[in-house]
């Protein structure tokens, strides 16, 4: 802990072993690790190169897959996708690296700063006041833009959460989103095999009710119920349905997911929603599932909206039951909600009118202490193990803190008044319960109803936009 | 784009004739010839074909495997890039990009069925080795346009969508992939082309309809003009040809 040292020994560490490394990787400085996933690990960088020099750059690395099975096909599919697509608000693949001798991929991505999982927390827990209406707007209006490209190339995200969505902190495209993580994406034009199949996806909690309620040919409104969940997010700065994961079985039915929604929304019925039938869960656990009886909708006061204001029109139409009435995104775009004031802008953190604060958002923690390989040229002073993720955090922050980052933080704003919001910050973070089902890895799922231990953990281990961090969502 | 073709990388990636047809100074050295390098690659699209038929995976699969197969080799040679690994990988690779993943090891035990030559023998470790490289070598440009999905429409539009007329479009446009059709020409073409030589077979009248379309018929002529010489000079594509041009190759290493 506060080994100032640390940096400089992982730098030194990667430099010692160049000379081994491929040409393509001599190109890159690397600054540290920044995120940590079942598919591998993803690093911070930045070119060497003359014309890009200093240009930061995320570079997700791909372990071989365990079963003896080559480059693993969520590798093959995100970079097949991303390959064909280019958007202003989709990331930007910079480029792809092989790594011969250990078999490894690395992807190369232009990097951001932030991402819509750290400017929630951010908000909840360290500043008192709310996200601005303004970036809001923007958050989402861009959102919903790199979305209506997609769907209209016939590509579905399937894994929309906050920490997906990023947010450029860079001096070309600042407050600019740019949808990640496409691993779980996939063109749905012809499919070989119902989409089911491949293994149920998308985070429980942003996660449509046709998929919790068992349907196997679904579509692009997946991607729109989750835009929706986002939007609340972003507005109440807690996740709209917070349900209990049930990991056991391959196909879980997800119970508990599905009874927060009807809790806000009321219950779903065949009148409103004719397909509901045909769905399998529905006539599963007939005296759950249609036992209880929720008719009131609480959204607008879950969500402290008027029920009369454009932003809950366009809310509620994102979150309509049946998913061939829920709003599209292009729908969504033309909504009377971006056509008044405040309008959507180009960068979201910064609002062009005055008398908002901006608010400084932290930049992404980076370990330093690890290089390209994976290998921790200094352990922190804790032990990677379970029961001890204060600590751990405890170790990411230090690093953080007393390590000297010049580069990532010379284009940083000085914070103004964020003092202020520091004092306060320990107060409001409710709702804290391991959102965007970041990783709970290193053994601590135990402890995911203890708030106050998870929150730090989230301190240290939240830092990475670009994968989705679950170990078992997978499959 | 993923749905478009014309914004896709496939269009991009659209050659001409003359720059597939190119036999890299390397394999020239080993006396391979323009023949025996269409011969070797159209032998190498069946081999990928009877090792899908024992994995079953669908047609699909085969078609992008050959795809990617015929595109290593307008940038690779094949001494150095040996056919008979090249072509399972890519049916490997293909599986994974047209979400039907088949496991290397069941690669490995098919290909040991179908042939007792020691030269075609590879193990899994050849295979995963050769991904990577066949990754790199496609400059990891993956998603391949097929003459499949426009083919159903087409026919339906022309009223020709009955059984038979159905099959034998399929059947042609299946063996378009023994030749390097597909890396010169968009896939609406071709299917175009099938639609053409089995109406034609079949004594279908579709000159109106043709007529309609907005398409140059000079394109769809020339490629059917091909395939159908392909047709002609099939017999002379026999194994023992094959074998002399594969011959010329170096073992592996």
């Amino acid at each position: 802990m506060g080994d100032g040292n640390r940096g400089l020994s992982g730098n030194s560490n990667s430099n010692h072993s160049n000379n081994n490394k491929p040409e393509w990787l001599q190109q890159y400085d690397l600054i540290g690790k920044i995120g940590e996933g079942t598919y591998g690990l993803v690093f911070l960088a930045r070119t060497k190169t003359p014309n890009n020099r200093g240009k930061a750059i995320a570079i997700k690395k791909f372990k071989q897959s365990k079963d003896g099975d080559g480059v693993s096909p969520t590798a093959i599919r995100e970079i097949m996708l991303l390959r064909e697509i280019s958007h202003e608000n989709v990331v930007r693949l910079v480029n792809v690296h092989i790594n011969h001798t250990d078999m490894s991929l690395y992807l190369a991505f232009d990097y951001a700063e932030h991402d819509l999982y750290e400017i929630i927390r951010h908000h909840r827990d360290k500043v008192n006041h709310g996200i601005n209406q303004y970036t809001i707007k923007t958050l989402l209006w861009q959102l919903l833009n790199g979305l209506n490209y997609l769907h209209s190339n016939w590509i579905i995200h399937r894994d929309l959460k906050p920490s997906n969505i990023l947010v450029m902190g860079d001096v070309e495209e600042p407050g600019v989103v740019k949808i990640a993580d496409f691993g779980l994406a996939r063109i749905y034009q012809a499919p070989l095999k119902s989409l089911s199949e491949n293994g149920v996806v998308v985070t429980i909690w942003y996660r449509a009710p046709e998929l919790l309620l068992g349907a196997k040919h679904y579509t692009s409104a997946v991607d729109m119920w989750a835009v929706g969940c986002i939007f609340a997010e972003l507005l109440t700065l807690k996740p709209l349905f917070q349900g209990a994961e049930v990991k056991a079985t391959q196909n879980p039915f997800q119970l508990d997911q599905l009874d927060k929604i009807f809790k806000v929304l009321g219950h779903p019925t065949v009148e409103k929603w004719p397909t509901l039938s045909n769905l399998p869960h529905w006539h599963q656990d007939l005296q759950h599932i249609q036992g209880h009886k929720y008719d009131n909708t609480a959204l607008y006061s879950v969500v402290h909206l008027s029920p009369k204001c454009p932003a809950y029109d366009l809310l509620s139409k994102m979150l309509e039951y049946d998913p061939r009435k829920r709003i599209t995104a292009a729908q969504a775009l033309e909504h009377e909600y971006f056509r008044m004031e405040p309008l959507p802008g180009r960068n979201a953190l910064v609002p062009n009118s005055q008398g908002e604060k901006v608010v400084n958002y932290p930049t992404r923690p980076v370990d330093t202490t690890t290089d390209f390989e994976g290998t921790t040229s200094l352990q922190p002073s804790q032990p990677v193990s379970s029961g001890n993720a204060g600590s751990m955090s405890g170790a990411h922050v230090g690093i953080n803190r007393s390590v000297p980052r010049p580069m990532l933080n010379m284009p940083r704003m000085q914070p103004q008044g964020l003092a202020a919001y520091n004092l306060a910050s320990q107060a409001g973070m409710g709702g804290g319960m391991n959102p965007g089902g970041i990783p709970m890895q290193r053994g601590v799922a135990a402890q995911a109803h203890h708030q106050q231990q998870l929150r730090r953990k989230d301190t240290g281990m939240g830092m990475t936009g670009y994968p989705p961090q679950q170990k078992s969502r997978r499959f | 784009m993923a749905s478009n073709f014309w914004t896709s990388s496939h269009y991009e990636q659209l050659l001409e004739q003359e720059e597939v047809d190119v036999v890299l100074p390397l394999d020239k050295e080993k006396g391979i010839t323009l023949e025996d390098f269409k011969l070797i690659k159209m032998h190498m699209a069946n081999y990928i074909s009877k090792l899908a038929q024992q994995v079953k995976v669908r047609q699909r699969v085969v078609a992008t495997a050959v795809t990617y197969m015929r595109r290593v080799y307008t940038r690779k040679t094949m001494s150095e890039y040996d056919p008979r690994l090249v072509a399972p990988t890519c049916l490997y690779l293909a599986s994974k990009a047209e979400e039907s993943t088949v496991q290397a090891k069941l690669l490995v035990f098919y290909i040991r069925k179908l042939y007792s030559d020691e030269k075609y023998r590879y193990e899994i470790k050849d295979i995963l080795e050769m991904e990577m490289k066949i990754l790199e070598a496609l400059n990891y440009y993956l998603v391949i346009y097929h003459p499949y999905r426009s083919l159903s429409q087409l026919l339906q539009d022309a009223g020709l969508n009955e059984i038979n007329m159905t099959q034998q479009t399929w059947g042609i446009v299946n063996d378009t992939y023994k030749m390097d059709l597909a890396l010169v020409h968009p896939p609406h073409l071709i299917a175009l082309a099938c639609i053409y030589i089995a109406s034609v077979l079949r004594d279908k009248d579709t000159t109106a309809w043709f007529e309609e379309l907005r398409v140059d018929m000079n394109v769809v002529k020339n490629i059917s003009m091909e395939i159908l010489d392909f047709y002609e000079n099939h017999k002379m594509h026999s194994e023992e040809r094959f074998n002399a041009a594969l011959s010329k190759l170096p073992a592996r290493a």
